[in-house]
């Protein structure tokens, strides 16, 4: 037997470059989240500019603090951790150095790409295609170390954080790759693959899937690492633990569809979303009671170390949000939830609790270790712990209470029979004094997070002049001695529970992440396939017709504003709904919709069938200044779109990448600006003709029009009006 | 005949009752070696694993404690 042992380093450095990306962005994120909470309570915050509009702000914030702070906190703790675990530094400082780097500069591009208007339009996943590209290198690259570092580790055993970190990988690897697969139709423009429904689908898996496998398996991790070193104990179960893993990742992937009920989504694939979310519960409970338990015998540690507050808080919201996540996914409770800022409290008890608290409690853990200093203040991270936690309080109180307001509102009737809140502005009103308790509680969480921010600087500024650099030494794997405790073998049971075939079986962490990956996409395949290839999934509708250019060129402009932030294009089957609405939404009307726009939230009406509704002109002075005409609309002025000229050359573009994505768009092939151009000059004529501003037929606004007017007329088969009428031209076949 | 109305007509709902089998077979094979007996000796050891390297902070301010 061999008795060679390594001597090596840790790598640090980077560790505190994750760490103060963590801060610095987490900073960002949470700032902009205060000014959209501010621009929900007024629109003057909106401040009339273009860039700094509630809808192209809010993908900014949601990438912001899942990406950019929630992002590097993982890998602040994965680079510790992991390393400590595997006994081994980093497989290469290089691929450790481009992730950093990668990442940040990913990072800029989205805060540079999402306020002009560079969008997707699918939530969380709305950076355009070579955003995309670049997140997929970058990831592979910190795969690669992080494997990398799996093969050459001291440690044989693979403590169960790994577990967690490497089915993050994987997953979000393939949910990122299969969610963002699109046309591109110009160096920052894309189509989706999919269309609407099978959008929707697809886009949910990885939403939900998002929350799973970036803000809550890799947190797990962190959790199973960071407490037992801050508790001075193991876990309380380890093999709660195992189970625990298992059960979510053999459970989460199926869970998406949940937030697509009573849409147009086949009723089955809905339920299953349902059920499985249902069964979620209980891993989850599972693991917050043994991340609770962790310090069993070490309350009284609680009592005087900030780390552990942040922690038990931390876990406790895990156990509040995943309690209420699968209550949420109940169709009935659902159907009073859905639309509301009832899942944006969801969100937030998750994300400022769970996610928010757990990175605090490790970096106050970390800070003195990495800065080799003891750190700053004690009390101040008591100060943070409390003005957070309050500020949590007051946000999630608030928005609890609107989200279950608006939805009572929406649905109740009078005594008889009819709406009793038939215009939606009242039930927007009516939440304005909690979205102002929302700005208050929002503010105390980043006051608090400018006092950790100080805290930790102040820390820094005591560091010695040079790390040091401690030497670690652990013999290499082939030197272990043989396990002391493997279990004699015999027979089939005992060679199955036997620790040799863990060994073999552990010992191929490659063979473990194919397994992850297999568990994973088998059950995407069985959930989503059918959707795809099964006809009566999707059954047709012969009156629904593609865009014509001049509508598709409305369309991009709709997306681009990010008007799907604030309003939903999905009536469900519901009584008050098809009431307020008119007719209910079905598969068959979104055939052509490359990518789908259900929305998930309606701050705003919701517009399916919005076209016909009001003239032209209605909405011309609508976006020039929506108080002119809804008094108390919370809407941002899109005044520019009046100014800006619409770009007809582009709209060629566009078509083509729609007829490669199979949408029949007969003459529009090749004379798509001509046409265009036509239905804009129409449109134009009859604002000018209804009293309004002339000369607009070259401007965006046109477009925009034509786009809301076509909403929901095809399956109504309305007359066609000066809006709608070319777009018979461009029926299949109606051309050459 | 396109891939979708072949895919229709293939009647596939046995492939879920399969899957749904092999992935109850698995999470079950799971949970029993889990709860193995022989497993224990094991875990307690992995569970440890967190607790094995030796990277205390130093002194907490106001503080006096372990080592520097």
């Amino acid at each position: 037997m061999s008795t060679r042992v390594d001597t090596f380093a840790y790598d640090d450095a980077i560790v505190r470059k994750f760490l103060w990306a963590t801060f610095i962005w987490g900073l960002v994120g949470f700032l902009v989240g205060l000014l959209i909470a501010l621009q929900l309570a007024n629109p003057v915050f909106n401040f009339g500019l273009e860039f700094l509009s509630f809808g192209r702000l809010r993908p900014l914030h949601t990438n912001a603090v899942i990406f950019a702070f929630a992002g590097n906190a993982i890998f602040t703790g994965i680079y510790y951790s992991t390393q400590r675990l595997l006994k081994a530094r980093m497989f290469s400082d290089g691929l450790s150095n481009f992730h950093f780097w990668g990442w940040q500069a990913i990072i800029v591009a989205a805060a540079l790409t999402l306020p002009l208007g560079f969008t997707q339009a699918k939530e969380y996943a709305e950076l355009e295609w070579p955003i995309d590209l670049a997140i997929a290198v970058v990831w592979v690259a910190f795969a690669i170390n992080f494997v990398g570092t799996m093969v050459k580790r001291r440690e044989r055993h693979i403590y169960v954080a790994i577990w967690f970190y490497i089915a993050s990988i994987v997953t979000v690897a393939v949910l990122h790759i299969f969610n963002n697969l699109s046309v591109p139709a110009g160096p920052l423009k894309s189509y989706s693959l999919y269309a609407g429904v099978q959008d929707a689908f697809m886009q949910w898996w990885y939403g939900h899937n998002a929350v799973a496998f970036f803000l809550t398996t890799p947190f797990l991790g962190l959790m199973y690492y960071f407490m037992p070193k801050a508790a001075e104990r193991p876990v309380f179960s380890y093999k709660l633990s195992i189970l625990h893993f298992w059960t979510i990742v053999f459970l989460y992937i199926w869970a998406g569809p949940h937030h697509l009920h009573y849409t147009a989504l086949p009723d089955w694939a809905s339920t299953l979303g349902m059920l499985f979310s249902v069964m979620l519960w209980m891993p989850s409970w599972g693991g917050m009671i043994n991340g609770l338990l962790t310090l069993r015998g070490a309350w009284n540690k609680v009592a005087e170390e900030p780390v552990l507050k942040f922690f038990v808080v931390a876990v406790t919201a895990y156990g509040m949000s995943t309690f209420e996540g699968p209550m949420l996914s109940v169709k009935s409770v659902n159907s009073l939830a859905h639309y509301t800022d009832w899942i944006i409290a969801h969100v937030h008890t998750g994300a400022l609790g769970w996610n928010g608290f757990l990175t605090f409690g490790m970096i106050y853990w970390l800070a003195p270790r990495l800065f080799q200093a003891p750190l700053f203040s004690k009390k101040l991270a008591e100060v943070h712990f409390w003005i957070a936690t309050f500020g949590i309080l007051l946000y999630v109180a608030s928005i609890y209470s609107a989200g279950i307001t608006q939805g009572l509102m929406w649905r109740a009737f009078d005594e008889t029979g009819r709406l009793a809140y038939p215009d939606f502005v009242e039930t927007v009103m009516k939440l304005m004094p909690m979205y102002w308790v929302r700005v208050a509680g929002g503010s105390l969480y980043i006051l608090g997070m400018l006092i950790f921010g100080y805290n930790i600087l102040k820390t820094w500024m005591a560091r010695p002049a040079t790390y040091e650099v401690p030497l670690v030494t652990a013999a290499p794997l082939g030197a272990h001695a043989p396990e002391p405790h493997a279990a004699p073998a015999g027979g089939l049971v005992a060679s199955f529970t036997s620790v040799k075939w863990h060994r073999r079986w552990e010992g191929a962490p490659v063979f473990f992440m194919v397994m992850v990956v297999v568990a994973v996409v088998v059950a995407s395949l069985a959930e989503i396939i059918p959707t795809f290839l099964i006809k009566s999934n999707v059954p047709t509708i012969a009156s629904v017709k593609p865009y014509t250019p001049l509508e598709l060129a409305g369309r991009d402009i709709y997306i681009k504003e990010g008007c799907f932030n604030c309003h939903s294009q999905m009536v469900r089957p519901l009584r008050h709904e098809t009431e307020r609405w008119g007719e209910y939404s079905k598969p068959g009307e979104f055939v052509y919709d490359h990518p789908f726009l259900w929305g998930s939230r309606r701050i705003g009406p919701d517009l399916a069938r919005l076209g016909g509704k009001y003239p032209d002109l209605w909405h011309v002075r609508h976006m020039e200044d929506p108080r002119s005409v809804v008094q108390r609309s919370i809407m941002p002025p899109y005044a520019h779109l009046q100014r800006k000229a619409l770009d007809f050359d582009q709209i060629q573009s566009r078509v083509d990448a729609m007829v490669m994505l199979g949408v029949p768009y007969g003459d529009a092939v090749t004379n798509a600006p001509a046409m265009a151009r036509e239905q804009a000059q129409a449109i134009a004529a009859g604002i000018e003709s209804q009293g309004g501003p002339a000369g607009l037929a070259d401007r965006e606004i046109v477009a925009l029009v034509a786009y809301l007017q076509r909403l929901g007329r095809d399956v109504r088969q309305l007359p066609a009006t000066a809006s709608a009428a070319p777009a018979a031209a461009v029926a299949p076949g109606g051309g050459k | 005949m396109k891939l979708v109305d072949v895919m229709s007509a293939a009647g596939l709902s046995i492939y879920a009752i399969v899957a749904l089998v092999l992935f109850m077979t698995a999470f079950v094979a799971i949970v029993i070696r889990t709860f193995a007996p022989s497993q224990a000796s094991q875990h307690e050891y992995d569970a440890r694993l967190p607790l094995s390297d030796d990277d205390q902070a130093p002194a907490q301010a106001g503080r006096g404690v372990t080592r520097g």
